[in-house]
């Protein structure tokens, strides 16, 4: 029997001028990995909000779900509550209690379960997830990795024959991400757990899916197995295509449809039964700098206690204008610490840092030195109730006279009139990044300091965010990108390090530096490095191998 | 924290511990009554938090035991053995010297009990007493554990994030508290929305139906069984020794004490084994773990070995 | 109007439940002075503020809040907590008192208890606990109480800045100070006579009035921004349904 089965499922919100749902009908099978993707805004999280009573937006609904064969609102509270488990987006902002104990046992109190069942289920959950050891914390000290792995953990207590995730993993390292992933795929394979998840990161989660969904604008565009979904995706030229994993791409444009491969080991054997040339793409000329970097670090040393660690070890780095640089590297590495030495928040104990080639000895005020730091979050730059009033305040805040042009400017650029009159936390997190950086450009930066800019994005807002990116490169702008998302770096960085054990490891032009490391670098690069050893990007390699043809 | 065998024990044993000690401690001022619990107190949170400890007595505990001491004196005048006279004519009396002091060494002992309390009973252990009769607060307080880090995690990120946008404050205290309530403003704002985003998740996973238990984080075995009964009954035997007159303190208007007979040195030892009842729990444990450990190299070995 | 008698007989039954706690107070004093000769005072005001506050947790309990309310409840009981550690430097100096008020004009009078009575016991659990944690406990609680009795409307506008500070330094003068006071009297002096009472509420005068005018200040300048966003919060997920 199907797990869920929706028929014609449309939805329209109080105040929606089309439907965010619209006839969406698709089955779910029992013990079936089911992937739901997507742009951001087409409707993913409203469908999947639907699959659970308590959780369904209030709005105008039509059409039918029905769970196990019968109507989802005549399964009671109870039942929905034990049998469905969903896993939302944000780690932090789903955790209930303070002590990891009372989380893993939260649902189970609130399902009224007999004392010796609770305590043989959490036991287990807590010994199944590998968290016994953090069993008795306070849960603000768990990483963000592990906090998501006990909401996965603490709605597993329930025992639930469906598990719903709405981009788990968003907010999370790439290497968490996967293990999260993993954990995942595990229960539905060993448990027989029906998944439904919501991703980004399909390099990861697409070989992992037995069905994906594909949304655009409400509607169910294309349903079927991963490899099917790509090709249709390709044939219809549909935006989503962009998001398939690497191997994919390569393999739909090179025609190497019979399998189509879905992995980076696909990808290779499929390249190697192709034969072809290797060849090199010409090495990018060397980048011509101004004679003054924009910031300068020799030799800084920091630690936060006088009788810690350092965190910094003898770190140099340089950022000329109109540059931006891709610094990449495990967690733990001190790239936040650097992060906050570069803004003045920080001091270092040790070293010399030049700032436009004055010296720094001390904290320094960011916005008098115009250096820009934009926090991974980016709502921790808003303070006013609208965008509007918000972006005001910045521009009069740097002062000048031309405050309205520059406002409007600044506007134009990141595209956002249409966000103007709206309050910050109501718009959608690529939005909220785009008013944080004109925010930020009002107060006329000449370095900006990014802080994994595009953590949670989707495939298609990465791009527009990094033709911004460049704009304000060619505006003379020192750009250190600090990130995970290594496709992102590879495309946009001129230069490129890896930070290790509080220093700069290696440091190199972007294309040289990826195409030297072996997993620092792009899925493209590890699917064709045989035969083409510098390229990086997906449309390089099919570049290079159609020129063959 | 150091290892501490008293923080083990069942929060039941715990809580009633902390109520008996500190009930009599409040409500019988009697210069050994109050002497006793003061050393057993100040022992037993030098076991518990060490240097701490000391920052304590030194910063906060002694400067408020000489205040009260020295003030008893200067304003109450009762009693019968003058011992010298003030300037405006006031006397001090030895009864109210004697008065401040021990009533300032009960202030003590009361804060010393309470910094023990802290250490021993923590958010779980009230989680888990009042998760039954009190459910809903004692979730709030739960959740309030829960959110006060974060909002402190928070300010600091924020006030950092807003460096890049505004004018640092330099040594203006206005502009220094326009800065701070800005970061304020968006603390709040920030706090409020993922509130609800809790909520969600509470919902989603059962709450509010009806029968809610509880997680029984902790076991009452028959060591809890064993101190419990021992706890209460010295404390009805001093409790009994006190309230029927046999341990008695009376300051004004002349000192007067009950003489020491069976039933108040009965009550005196009650009251002395319910202090340091910790601290006998530690030594105990302390000893059995000697021998324990001692004797069991055999078997350790081959455990290590297999 | 049924939602306007529904206020009033909350607020009548509120008031019932304080008359009554306040009743038995001079039990509670009988049982003291006939039992107990020592301390007699300090045994008295234990059992009077237990006792006032049984009804209120009671309700709370019984009132079975959705989650949603439950959780921002929390929140503002958090920044109140917050709000206390971060003013550390400056005694007595603290808008927890404006925060518990807030708290009570938004959510009415029982929240505002629990709220005022949590914050004081969590930043106590946190920081120092004292002898002193129950008095605050009810002080707080008693200002969050008092905060929502006098403003706390459905669905109406925020209350007006003047009436509200003023409430706020009379709440300090009247409620708060003297409670707290009261407990530095009774839980460092046992044999208590009016001379040395004068003396420790004169003592306490400056600190009170310090207490005043950070209430004020706070009150000026949080009410109108917190009760703002309370209530986009409350439009936005739907919580006044």
């Amino acid at each position: 029997m199907a797990s869920y089965s929706v028929k014609d499922l449309t939805f329209t919100y109080p105040n929606g001028a089309s439907p965010a749902l619209d006839s969406v009908s698709f089955d779910a099978a029992e013990g079936e990995f089911l992937l739901v993707i997507g742009r951001s805004g087409c409707g993913k999280s409203t469908l999947l909000r639907h699959l659970k009573t308590v959780l369904a937006p209030h709005g105008e609904r039509t059409g039918d779900v029905l769970f196990s064969g019968a109507p989802l609102s005549s399964v009671g509270e109870r039942e929905q509550a034990a049998r469905i488990g969903f896993v939302f987006q944000h780690p932090d902002d789903q955790i209930v209690t303070d002590k990891v104990w009372h989380e893993l046992a939260f649902g189970l109190e609130s399902l009224g379960t007999d004392r010796e069942v609770m305590r043989l289920r959490v036991a287990e959950m807590a010994s199944y997830f590998g968290i016994e050891e953090l069993f008795d914390r306070s849960v603000a000290e768990l990483s963000g990795g592990q906090k998501q792995l006990l909401n996965l953990a603490s709605v597993m207590a329930l025992n639930p024959d469906v598990l719903i995730l709405d981009e788990p993993t968003s907010q999370l390292d790439p290497i968490a991400a996967f293990d999260f992933l993993s954990t995942v795929k595990r229960l539905n394979t060993e448990l027989g757990i029906t998944v439904i998840l919501s991703e980004h990161r399909l390099e990861e989660a697409m070989p992992f899916a037995d069905r994906v969904i594909v949304m655009e604008g409400g509607r169910i565009e294309v349903c079927g197995g991963p490899r099917e979904a790509a090709l249709k995706l390709y044939e219809t030229s549909s935006p989503m295509f962009r998001a398939m994993p690497t191997a994919a791409r390569i393999g739909c444009a090179l025609g190497m449809t019979a399998p189509l491969p879905l992995t980076v080991n696909e990808g290779r054997a499929a390249l190697r039964a192709l034969g072809l040339e290797k060849k090199l793409l010409p090495a990018a000329e060397a980048p011509r700098h101004a004679e003054t970097p924009a910031v300068e670090a020799k030799g800084l040393f920091f630690r936060y206690e006088k009788d810690g660690c350092d965190v910094l070890k003898g770190l140099d780095i340089k950022l000329y204008p109109g540059e931006i640089y891709g610094l990449v590297g495990g967690n733990g590495a001190g790239k936040s610490t650097l992060l906050s030495v570069l803004s003045g928040v920080s001091v270092p104990y040790r070293g010399k840092l030049y700032i436009n080639g004055e010296r720094k000895k001390a904290a320094f005020g960011a916005f008098e030195e115009r250096v820009s730091m934009l926090h991974q979050d980016p709502r921790t730059l808003f303070s006013a109730d609208t965008v509007a009033d918000d972006l005001k305040k910045a521009a009069y805040g740097r002062g000048g006279g031309n405050e309205d042009e520059r406002i409007s400017e600044a506007v134009r650029l990141m595209d956002i009139e249409d966000l103007l009159g709206r309050h910050p936390y109501d718009l959608s997190g690529g939005e909220q990044q785009r008013a944080a950086i004109a925010k930020v450009l009002l107060t006329e930066p000449r370095v900006l300091l990014l802080d994994e800019p595009t953590k949670g994005m989707d495939a298609s807002i990465k791009e527009v965010f990094g033709r911004k990116l460049l704009e304000l490169k060619k505006a003379g702008l020192a750009i250190l990108l600090v990130s995970h998302d290594i496709e992102f770096c590879a495309e946009y960085a001129d230069r490129a390090g890896f930070m290790f054990d509080g220093a700069i490891a290696s440091e190199n032009t972007a294309r040289e530096f990826f195409c030297e490391n072996t997993f620092y670098t792009t899925a493209a690069n590890r699917t064709a490095r045989d035969v083409y050893r510098n390229a990086l990007l997906t449309g390089e390699v099919i570049g290079l191998a159609r020129k063959e043809g | 924290m150091r290892r501490d065998a008293f923080h083990t024990v069942h929060p039941a044993v715990d809580l009633a511990f902390f109520l008996f000690v500190m009930l009599i401690t409040a409500f019988v001022l009697h210069p050994a009554v109050t002497g006793i619990s003061l050393a057993a107190a100040l022992t037993y949170a030098i076991c518990l938090k060490g240097r701490k400890t000391l920052r304590l007595c030194l910063t906060f505990v002694l400067p408020v035991v000489v205040i009260v001491a020295v003030f008893n004196p200067l304003f109450n005048h009762a009693g019968t053995t003058v011992l010298f006279y003030m300037k405006n004519g006031n006397a001090v009396t030895m009864e109210a010297v004697l008065y401040g002091a021990v009533s300032a060494c009960m202030f003590a002992a009361l804060i010393l009990w309470c910094s023990c309390l802290t250490a021993v009973m923590t958010s779980d252990k009230y989680v888990y007493l009042f998760g039954r009769a009190i459910p809903t607060l004692s979730l709030v307080f739960s959740m309030v554990l829960r959110f006060v880090p974060r909002l402190f995690a928070r300010i600091k990120l924020v006030s950092e994030a807003q460096k890049s946008v505004a004018p640092s404050f330099g040594k203006s205290p206005i502009k220094a508290a326009s800065h701070g309530l800005s970061v304020l403003s968006a603390t709040v704002t920030w706090a409020l929305e993922s509130a609800v985003t809790v909520s969600d998740s509470m919902h989603s996973r059962g709450y509010g139906l009806p029968g809610r238990t509880s997680f029984p984080l902790f076991r009452f075995d028959r060591r809890d069984a064993v101190l419990g009964i021992s706890m209460l009954v010295c404390f009805a035997l001093s409790a009994a020794a006190m309230a029927t007159g046999h341990i008695r303190f009376r300051f004004y208007p002349s000192v007067k004490y009950s003489p020491a007979d069976a039933l108040s040195l009965i009550g005196y030892a009650a009251f002395l084994i319910l202090c340091i009842t910790p601290l006998l729990l530690n030594i105990w444990e302390r000893a059995s773990l000697a021998r324990a450990l001692g004797s069991g190299s055999f078997s350790k070995k081959t455990a290590d070995g297999g | 109007m049924p939602e306007k008698r529904d206020d009033r007989r909350r607020r009548i039954r509120i008031i019932v439940t304080v008359l009554v706690a306040a009743a038995a107070a001079p039990a509670a004093i009988f049982l003291g002075v006939s039992v107990w000769n020592d301390r007699r005072f300090y045994l008295v005001s234990l059992i009077i503020m237990l006792l006032s506050a049984v009804p209120f947790v009671l309700r709370f309990e019984r009132k079975k809040l959705r989650p949603r309310e439950l959780v921002v409840l929390a929140a503002m009981i958090a920044i109140g907590v917050a709000g206390r550690a971060a003013f550390y430097m400056l005694p007595q100096f603290k808008p927890i008192i404006a925060v518990a008020i807030i708290t009570g004009i938004a959510f009415g009078a029982d929240s505002g208890f629990i709220a005022g009575a949590m914050i004081a016991f969590v930043s106590n659990f946190m920081f120092v606990q004292g002898p002193w944690t129950p008095w605050q406990m009810e002080a707080l609680g008693l200002t969050g109480l008092l905060g929502g009795l006098f403003f706390h409307r459905k669905n109406a506008a925020p209350p007006k800045t003047v009436p509200l500070v003023i409430f706020g330094v009379l709440s300090v003068l009247l409620v708060y100070g003297p409670i707290v006071d009261t407990s530095t009297l009774l839980t460092t002096y046992s044999d208590v006579t009016w001379e040395l009472a004068g003396k420790v509420f004169a003592a306490g005068v400056p600190f009170n009035l310090i207490n005043a005018a950070a209430t004020a200040i706070f009150l000026l300048l949080l009410a109108k921004p917190l009760l703002k966003k309370l209530n986009r919060v409350q439009v936005k997920y739907g919580l006044l349904e």
